[in-house]
């Protein structure tokens, strides 16, 4: 039998005055950690607060948990833990008396785990939120999350702001949620470094629209940037699954996003160099390749 | 109860406490102030009502209207509950934070007019329908706080619910039913008194049930 996907979305439609999200899909399988990249105003914050109840789609399905959403958020979020960078806590309030509340409230709080976890991010709990700096606060926020053990974390855009020692304790803190398999993430950011490093699925969005999504390996493996040098006269070639080609007098870039030992040979004679690519290339240039098919 | 909604209704008290404490001696205070003369008496009543109607505002600007703009309610969202829950909860939370202020302010004041000897017991009536306003005017701003998302909107509420206790105190006290008898030495409760407690407990109705119908089933809380 097939384990309960924790994310669920199925032709997800949602409409704003200068911003829509376009018949978007996506799985989350328990144990995954999928990467949601997209620039600025992809609809990343969008999708999250849909798969967690907080926005009704015009359209679509949502599962959270094996729970029909927004109907049945109220029990679905007992096994999530929300966090994003546009989250605050009760400013009037301090760090323990959040926490105080969270254990009340969650019956998988771990108290040890809290403290550990106070002493490894530097907070107190006597720090009244209004102090706290924005890296600070995230790690307030993580803390309250991490400790209440929940089934998925979704994260929006956790890392942005924070100084690059902090990102890293934050990453750190996700690898070691990750350790029990049954947990999952969602973890959304426009820092391809950080999904690079955490994720095991990666799904790009722009515009509104699922460009891609598959294992970060296969990204990996598909993607790469060949430069070969032409014989004169020669025309540039065009092998088949050709995402992108910049003509540089002799030497073409080609860029292919189904790269294998076949396409290489496709390609003919006058390969000079294969290069691999960065997470980030492989973003930017899927997204541009996306926005040209559809003549943008 | 659930265990959350009774925490976030007592994390209201826990926010609104000093203010409605503070609020509550102040209100008092005035009241204390008001049976030392005649003008006391005026400046006592201008600040108790300007503390009562002040509380309304506060709470229900910083329960709802700064929660919202200070990008706590995508925490208090993050909680397992509905948006629906949320509505209730702050509806519940607030009106309790309120009303305790309200009860007891209410009763002093009118305590003020029926044990005051300078004070004629003919104030009663009116006194029990100005209480009431403010009751009502504070389930206006709730109502609207659960409502409108935009601040320029929500001031001009704040704005003419502000306006309109005054425009109350000098309608209804220019009411020839209730005025005549405002001065005598024992209360009427005639027919005009009865209608506008009537009016008065149908807006606190209407404004209290409305979010429940429409504020907890919008599909979209942020």
């Amino acid at each position: 039998m097939n384990a309960t996907k924790h994310i669920e979305l199925r032709g997800v439609r949602k409409a704003f005055k200068f911003f829509s999200l376009e018949e978007l899909s996506l799985d989350l399988e328990p144990g995954q950690i999928m990467g949601l990249v997209g620039p600025n105003g992809a609809g990343k914050s969008t999708t999250i607060r849909i798969a967690m109840g907080l926005v009704a789609p015009d359209a679509g399905e949502v599962r959270l948990l094996g729970h029909s959403l927004p109907e049945h958020q109220a029990v679905a979020k007992r096994d999530v833990g929300f966090v994003s960078e546009e989250m605050k806590l009760f400013p009037h309030a301090s760090i323990g008396w959040h926490m105080d509340f969270t254990a009340s409230i969650y019956a998988g709080w771990d108290a040890e785990y809290a403290a550990k976890l106070t002493k490894r991010f530097n907070l107190r709990r006597e720090q009244s939120v209004k102090s706290l700096s924005s890296g600070e606060h995230m790690k307030a926020l993580m803390l309250l999350t991490l400790a209440r053990r929940p089934r998925l974390l979704v994260l929006d855009e956790p890392t942005t702001g924070l100084d690059p020692v902090a990102r890293h304790e934050l990453l750190s803190e996700f690898m070691d949620v990750l350790r029990d398999d049954s947990r999952s993430i969602l973890f959304s950011s426009h820092n391809t470094a950080d999904v690079e490093r955490v994720s095991d699925r990666i799904t790009f969005i722009d515009r509104g629209r699922l460009v891609d999504s598959r294992d970060k390996e296969e990204f990996l493996e598909r993607w790469r940037r060949v430069q070969i040098q032409l014989p004169v006269g020669a025309t540039a070639p065009q092998p088949a699954h050709l995402v992108g080609s910049v003509v540089d007098g002799q030497f073409v870039t080609l860029t292919t996003d189904h790269f294998s030992d076949e396409w290489l040979a496709s390609v003919g004679a006058g390969v000079r160099d294969v290069q691999r690519m960065s997470l980030e290339e492989i973003f930017v240039a899927s997204v541009f390749h996306h926005r040209e098919a559809r003549g943008e | 109860m659930k265990v959350l909604t009774r925490k976030l209704i007592a994390k209201e008290l826990h926010q609104h406490g000093w203010i409605v404490s503070t609020v509550t001696l102040v209100g008092l205070g005035a009241l204390a102030m008001a049976t030392q003369g005649k003008m006391q008496f005026n400046i006592g009543l201008l600040v108790w009502l300007s503390t009562v109607i002040a509380l309304g505002v506060i709470i229900v600007l910083t329960g709802i209207t700064n929660e919202r703009k200070e990008r706590s309610l995508l925490y208090v969202l993050s909680l397992p509950l509905s948006g629906g829950d949320y509505v209730r909860i702050k509806l519940t939370g607030l009106l309790v934070c309120f009303g305790l202020a309200w009860l007891v302010l209410s009763a002093a004041a009118l305590a003020l007019v029926v044990l005051d000897a300078d004070v004629p017991d003919g104030m009663l009536p009116y006194g029990i329908l100005l209480c009431v306003y403010l009751l009502a005017n504070f389930a206006v701003v709730l109502c609207a706080g659960l409502h409108i998302r935009a601040e320029g909107p929500m001031t001009a509420v704040v704005v003419a619910t502000n306006m309109g206790v005054t425009i109350f105190m000098f309608t209804v006290g220019a009411t020839p039913a209730l005025h005549d008898h405002m001065f005598g030495s024992a209360p009427v409760w005639n027919s005009a008194f009865w209608v506008t407690l009537a009016i008065e407990l149908a807006v606190i109705a209407a404004a209290l049930i409305l979010p429940l119908l429409v504020a907890a089933r919008r599909r979209d809380h942020l």
